[in-house]
């Protein structure tokens, strides 16, 4: 055969072989969309919950429990039910999760239930408007809180959290990890662990805490200012009078009721290993 | 009565009306082909002789444009496999691949930061053969690239820049250049952190030019940083400046080759370094048609069926990593595969290669404020090279071809050729840069970008645990070995937990390595997997060390969803 013929052998069985490979293909493709499709949900939900770790459970807690006083918990029932309703949002949840997130707000529906009588409540985070977060960040993190309704609706029990890096045997672990659980950390900057910045920074706080009540110890300061924040306020930090004319620490007073005692005193061991250099 | 109509409507008889179609027909097919009747075109499919004179195969030559372009013919030794390897043709096929699928991901494609990755992404997951043409559409951009080289390497090592051809190899060269950009400009597009960092990086060179320098940066990032500007300046670049430059200098190319001077004939036919019978018969015509168009047509079916066959059993996928991240450098930053060599160059700092050269002969001096590496390396340097490529032909003026003749010539071919690899492999992030032993270690199992072992544990291995690095021997199965599962679309059931054990013991053994090295010491480590929620686990890597009597810790969280991708 001559090389001419071969080729236009060879070149014609080619041409079928690559239709038939695209035929092939064609009929395949629907599923791989599909596919692909569950594929970028999935990573969608990944992406979200890294974003969410990382910028949310500081004041949300580390699962998205919602921390007393602070914010809201976000895989209750509540917010796939009735949430909606109440404040009148006619789209559908996870638009509603976008537009909360983005904008942020500047006063809480529920002033009642949070810090400073929810002023400031949620900030802002869309890029857009000054916040950190880009659009496709928090558009995951909509997904990845929406992906809660199993839990939230009970369709599925809600494992026992492991906690998991915590030493138990270590009252200082514990008591870290207490603050964190507790939303002490959403307010309250420590160096190398938290960046709050609405109540006072506690680096050196072991030590400041002898000096501002005569007669009390450092213990029993720090103890009195978490269960009775309004007894003594640092300056700057009142954040209104009740009507009695009483001033009202901008710290929530409900910590007495939630914190039982013992993990208390792990919280305040742990402060008190912040002493001034 | 019906012959009087006939003959006032001059219509004419039965008889002639076949003759008068068939001169329709033949006008028609003429004014389309050029001047080929139907007779020669069935003639040229059969392989006969021309059927008029003179040949109409040439005529074409004159009366198209698609036809003049091209060669009336090629010397048989020109056309030698061996001799061309058809990397010319294949550089411009898959121009041609390029330009095609490019248009239809036009349509899809969003050049903007807040919608760029998320186009992809649909183009991906809802575009009927999408994926298909974006994997195609990147694999011809690195055929390109690689064809281009090549044949550059083959024009070279043949010494085909010779004799009139210097122009040639000119137009050659800025196609090079071109044919980078090109490349370069649409790895930005998809806007994920492969890209930001590789061009953020490369356009960074200019930034240490001297005077213009940071105003070129600007300039080509359309901003301090690369934002909605730069991506439409780069997606402007690739789509409209540099399509049109590359059809310019192929066409002002391709036609000096085609009508000009032909493609070289090999140097030992050239030079009569072969049999009289050979030369006789290297030196005999090949028409382009109907042989070289046939060729060129089975070249079109073999190129399309490797490419489809490629893309479309996904031996060749188009990476795409997480959404653009100005604020998180990754940890291991790698330009595409074609700027290694000067990214490795950039290693290289000559400062200090003269300091200590100088403090040999008792000189003390400080270079590093002068001497800047990455303007010597980056800005210097390179264009240096190009010139000696632009040179060549005007530095070797040996007149000879064949390569025992021109040995000087081919030593430094190949000793470049060398001098690339070794650049190559020293612009890879393994080369020359140290990564803490923690991080190191936690990157490998899981890297930032792609899959790694801990991403491909199948979901239902992921059983809940604190598992620490020290305290499980191995043998042992992290899920016990009452745990069994069958997995998706597979009927063994499988017993244990063989991936997520593979994975905690290769993290034990290196980290007690390490510890015992003194990279980690007083290590101690766990693995936690978490139930997350219904779908998702998160599974926790945390490592603490001593570095003298502070402790560090390095730790990484990572959320696996039941219905992520598993294999790559």
């Amino acid at each position: 055969m001559r090389r001419v013929q071969f080729e236009i052998v060879l070149g014609t069985i080619l041409v079928f072989l690559s239709t038939a490979i695209i035929i092939y293909l064609g009929f395949k493709e629907e599923n791989r969309l599909e596919e692909y499709k569950a594929e970028q949900v999935a990573e969608q939900i990944e992406f979200g919950a890294a974003v969410f770790e990382a910028n949310c459970t500081r004041c949300h807690g580390s699962r998205a429990q919602g921390i007393a006083g602070l914010a809201p918990c976000l895989r209750c029932e509540e917010l796939f039910t009735t949430r909606l309703d109440d404040v009148g949002w006619e789209g559908d949840l996870q638009s509603y999760i976008i537009s909360v997130v983005s904008v942020g707000r500047q006063v809480s529906t529920r002033p009642q239930l949070y810090v400073g009588g929810g002023t400031p409540a949620m900030p802002t985070w869309s890029e857009k408007y000054n916040g950190p977060l880009r659009d496709d960040q928090i558009r995951a993190v909509a997904a990845y809180i929406m992906n809660f309704e199993p839990y939230a609706l009970g369709e599925v029990p809600t494992p026992e959290p492991l906690f998991g890096l915590v030493d138990e045997s270590d009252p200082l672990s514990r008591g870290r990890a207490y603050m964190a659980q507790y939303g002490c950390t959403g307010c309250h900057a420590i160096s190398g662990f938290s960046q709050g910045d609405v109540g006072p920074v506690l680096d050196g706080i072991a030590t400041r805490a002898e000096t501002r009540i005569e007669g009390y110890t450092a213990e029993e300061y720090i103890h009195e200012s978490i269960i009775k924040p309004y007894a003594y306020i640092v300056e700057g930090y009142q954040s209104g009078v009740d009507e009695a004319g009483n001033p009202i620490s901008a710290m929530p007073n409900t910590f007495s009721e939630e914190i039982p005692e013992d993990q208390l005193n792990d919280i305040i061991a742990f402060l008190m290993t912040l002493t001034e250099e | 009565m019906l012959n009087s109509i006939r003959q006032r409507l001059n219509i004419p008889p039965r008889e002639e009306w076949r003759d008068r179609i068939n001169e329709m027909i033949d006008t028609r097919v003429r004014a389309i082909m050029a001047g080929l009747s139907l007779k020669e075109l069935r003639a040229i499919a059969r392989g006969d002789p021309p059927t008029e004179r003179p040949n109409p195969r040439y005529k074409v030559h004159t009366s198209s444009f698609w036809a003049h372009i091209r060669p009336r013919y090629y010397l048989e030794g020109m056309t030698w496999f061996t001799h061309t390897f058809r990397l010319g043709w294949f550089t411009m096929f898959f121009f041609a691949l390029e330009v095609i699928t490019g248009l239809i991901l036009m349509v899809y494609y969003i050049p903007h930061p807040d919608q760029a990755y998320q186009s992809i992404l649909e183009i991906e997951s809802n575009v009927f053969f999408g994926k298909l043409f974006r994997d195609a559409h990147r694999l011809g951009a690195e055929a390109m690239l690689i064809f281009t080289v090549l044949h550059m390497l083959r024009t070279y090592f043949t010494g085909s820049y010779k004799a009139g051809r210097s122009f040639t190899w000119l137009t050659g060269v800025i196609l090079l250049g071109i044919t980078a950009w090109l490349s370069f400009s649409g790895y930005l597009l998809p806007w994920d952190q492969l890209a930001y960092w590789a061009v953020t990086v490369g356009t960074s060179i200019t930034e240490s030019g001297p005077v213009v320098g940071p105003a070129v940066n600007i300039l080509m990032r359309g901003g301090v940083d690369i934002a909605a500007n730069g991506l439409l300046r780069f997606y402007l670049q690739h789509v409209v400046l540099f399509p049109l430059l590359a059809i310019v200098f192929i066409s002002v190319h391709y036609y000096k080759v085609s009508r000009e001077h032909g493609i070289s004939l090999p140097a030992k036919v050239e030079e009569n370094a072969l049999p009289e019978e050979e030369i006789k018969e290297a030196n005999r015509r090949i028409d382009l048609i109907p042989d070289l168009l046939s060729h060129e047509l089975f070249l079109v079916a073999l190129g399309i069926f490797i490419v489809i066959f490629l893309v479309g059993f996904n031996f060749y996928g188009a990476p795409l990593e997480t959404h653009a991240n100005p604020q998180a450098t990754p940890l291991d930053t790698k330009a595409p595969w074609y700027f290694w060599w000067l990214q490795g160059m950039l290693k290289i700092d000559p400062a200090t290669i003269l300091e200590n050269l100088l403090a040999r002969i008792g000189v003390n001096v400080q270079l590093g404020e002068i001497l800047n590496s990455k303007f010597i390396m980056g800005l210097i340097i390179p264009p240096i090279l190009v010139f000696i490529l632009v040179a060549i032909p005007y530095i070797d003026r040996n007149p000879n071809r064949m390569a025992r003749k021109r040995p000087f010539a081919i030593v430094w071919g190949v000793a470049w050729v060398f001098v690339l690899i070794a650049l190559s492999y020293m612009g890879l992030p393994q080369f020359g840069i140290e990564t803490p032993a923690a991080t190191r270690i936690i990157q490998d199992l899981a890297p930032e970008e792609g899959l790694g072992e801990l991403r491909a544990i199948p979901f239902e291995e992921l059983q809940q645990g604190i598992y620490t690095v020290g305290e499980i021997a191995a043998g042992d199965d992290l899920c016990g070995r009452d745990f069994s599962y069958y997995p998706k679309d597979d009927a063994n059931l499988v017993v244990g937990c063989p991936h997520l054990n593979s994975v905690f013991f290769e993290y034990q053994e290196r980290l007690l390595k390490a510890e015992e090295e003194g990279a980690l010491p007083g290590m101690s480590a766990v693995m936690v997997v978490e139930d997350w929620q219904p779908d998702v686990k998160k599974v926790t890597l945390s490592i603490d060390w001593l570095e003298g009597q502070e402790e560090k810790n390095y730790e990484k969280h990572y959320f696996l969803h039941q219905d992520r991708p598993r294999s790559e």
